[in-house]
């Protein structure tokens, strides 16, 4: 169990699952719930906090039973794992929040096919330790709960002129219908993604310009260093 | 030799997938027992909160009082006609019933079923509706439960007084800009409810089983203003 994937940090985890690697943001998985569900900035959150508890759940159950499964099987026992919790968090929101299921209905018991889940068992849990797996599960899902809400949050403001529920721009806005529907989730995702892009090039740029900074200071101070010496 | 690895690896396998399947249910099943409850009681306060929205203000617990009854006749055209369907009654101080509402069900909303629970009173005239279930379109047909003016705009209709159809066909209600379907679709359930109710007068406002004898002339008197 000690490969390289091991020595990797918790806040090296963390980065990746919210940031470099978001599910949405950089892979693009789970747009089923993504397109659905994400009408209002509140639905964004609960699906998000749903599919968590999944993830939390599975990864950590992957993780310890990582050794005990055959390679061959695997797959239809992650599913099986999968399924349980989602079944579990189902009926737990029906019980306790009844109205927030009534609205999330159908996206619920579709986090079994959230390709995202099973990516992170496969990818993830099932090579490395049950607490990085726990980080694991809680970057990965924070960073697909927070683009849930971003991208929910952007079209309940243009669509209703709304945010959780409260009016933004007063109580007459206009209604832009499309960012309602369907298509306004893809154009709104489409420019969330042009921004990310942008600050992760420049967030790169910093990163390289830092890099020869200090890489012409080590030059410079050896060659200062250097020359009275000689 | 080889033939017995392969043999114990199938066995493993089969194993840890029985285990898996095993210890899923068990957790399932106890998932289950622990929700079972309170599922039951959102259903049913989500149900109430809604029948307390559409019946008139009443003396008795419409969800305890209920009437299962097979609707006949001409309103029976409903999906769910084939079996027993609830009606909650609102009972005053005396026992008398007061109101009654039942769900009706549009199956030919722009996206799916349209569940509707209707509040009517022994006139036969609408006391209120509210949308129940519904998958229509957020910001076109979900104006059916936003709007509150329109839900509004079916108090007091009855069959005689109102021309049941939106206003695009002719009729009394108000469709909306870009959704005429699903307005549509609530005015016909809607109607549907009425006449089912027209038909099953007589033994809903006389249920034979637990009625206290106070309801009987009532239910009469209604019964003759009608005919």
């Amino acid at each position: 169990m000690n490969n390289a994937i091991d020595s990797i940090s918790k806040n090296q985890i963390l980065a990746d699952g919210f940031w470099h690697n978001n599910t949405i943001f950089a892979q693009l998985l789970g747009m089923c719930p993504l397109l659905g569900v994400t009408t209002s900035a509140e639905n964004g959150f609960w699906m998000g906090a749903a599919t968590i508890l999944v993830l939390i759940g599975s990864n950590l159950v992957v993780s310890l039973v990582r050794g005990a499964i055959p390679a061959q099987v695997r797959i239809p026992a992650y599913i099986t794992i999968i399924a349980a919790f989602v079944t579990m968090v189902d009926l737990a929101m029906n019980a306790w929040m009844h109205e927030m299921y009534l609205i999330l209905g159908l996206f619920i018991p579709l986090i079994v096919v959230n390709c995202a889940i099973l990516g992170r068992a496969e990818a993830f849990a099932s090579k490395n330790s049950v607490s990085d797996s726990l980080v694991d599960a809680i970057a990965v899902g924070a960073g697909f709960t927070f683009a849930l809400m971003l991208l929910g949050g952007v079209r309940e403001l243009l669509g209703q002129g709304e945010l959780f529920g409260y009016a933004v721009f007063g109580a007459d806005y206009p209604d832009f219908l499309l960012f309602i529907l369907p298509p306004g989730a893809f154009i709104a995702l489409g420019f969330i993604l042009a921004g990310v892009n942008i600050i992760n090039r420049r967030m790169k740029e910093n990163a390289d310009k830092k890099a020869t900074e200090a890489f012409t200071e080590i030059t410079r101070d050896t060659k200062t260093t250097a020359q009275p010496s000689t | 030799m080889s033939n017995f690895n392969i043999d114990r690896e199938q066995v493993q396998m089969v194993v840890a997938l029985v285990t898996v399947a095993v210890v899923a249910v068990f957790f399932l099943g106890l998932t289950d027992i622990v929700t079972r409850e309170p599922i039951a009681t959102a259903q049913k306060s989500a149900l109430h909160k809604a029948l307390v929205q559409v019946l008139p203000e009443h003396r008795n617990d419409p969800l305890a009082d209920v009437i299962h009854l097979k609707p006949s006749g001409n309103g029976s055209a409903d999906k769910t006609s084939k079996t027993k369907k609830p009606f909650y009654p609102a009972k005053d101080k005396q026992g008398n019933i007061i109101g009654l509402a039942w769900e009706t069900i549009a199956p030919d909303g722009y996206k799916g079923t349209i569940r509707i629970l209707m509040g009517v009173l022994p006139d036969g005239s609408v006391h209120a509706i509210r949308i129940t279930d519904h998958r229509e379109t957020p910001g076109l047909g979900d104006h059916i439960v936003l709007n509150t003016g329109w839900i509004n705009s079916f108090i007091g209709k009855t069959l005689q007084n109102t021309h049941w159809a939106v206003k695009k066909d002719h009729g009394d209600f108000d469709q909306f800009t870009g959704a005429t379907i699903t307005p549509r679709a609530v005015v016909k359930a809607v109607k549907k409810g009425l006449e089912l109710f027209k038909a099953n007068k007589k033994e809903l406002l006389t249920p034979s089983s637990n009625t206290s004898p106070i309801t009987t002339p009532k239910a009469q008197t209604d019964r003759g203003e009608k005919s």
